[in-house]
């Protein structure tokens, strides 16, 4: 099976992660549309 | 980008290992307000603080996106003063994504943090000429230009 993105939408979760694992955070804007 | 980049392996693997990934739609005001998105695809590299280190607006290609988040990495790296990861991960984009519109801000970076390590001018002067040579067109040429007052 092959590998998807696995997208968060809490950005206050994901600067937490950021800030463990010493990455940046990719924030994505998207139109679904 | 969400039909044809993200769901290329190459590009999941390379954001998975790389990056906390974080994606909100359009109708998420109050995130399009707080960042001041006015136009899609629209993608932003935080620091953990949630300080903005870069930014693209529109569609990217595969290869094109992994060169820009490569890039946009080492300047999280540079502004946030991890400087030899910054020099590493600016490398790697020159060597590996040559043709790619992110080498010349690659190269443009990497005498920043060849600089700040060393305080030594001279990366600088090497930068100008690089990109004069390579990519002479490039917004970072012009943005080296003055480099070229640097004595050898």
């Amino acid at each position: 099976m092959a590998m998807e993105i696995c997208w968060l939408d809490n950005l206050a979760k994901a600067q937490e992660t950021a800030r463990k694992t010493n990455k940046p955070v990719l924030l994505d804007f998207y139109n679904p549309q | 980008m969400g039909t044809v980049t993200y769901p290329q392996e190459r590009v999941a693997k390379f954001i998975q290992l790389n990056f906390i990934p974080v994606q909100f739609q359009t109708s998420n005001k109050a995130m399009m307000e707080k960042f001041a998105i006015s136009w899609t695809p629209t993608i932003l590299v935080l620091d953990a603080d949630g300080r903005e280190h870069y930014r693209g607006v529109g569609f990217y290609t595969p290869d094109d996106l992994i060169a820009t988040l490569l890039t946009a990495k080492g300047r999280w790296a540079l502004d946030t003063d991890q400087l030899a990861d910054a020099r590493a991960i600016f490398e790697e984009v020159i060597s590996c994504y040559t043709a790619s519109n992110a080498a010349a801000e690659a190269i443009f970076f990497l005498g920043a943090a060849k600089y700040k390590m060393t305080h030594d001018p001279k990366p600088l002067r090497e930068t100008y000429e690089e990109l004069k040579a390579k990519f002479p067109q490039s917004i970072w040429a012009k943005q080296a230009d003055h480099y070229r007052l640097i004595n050898k």
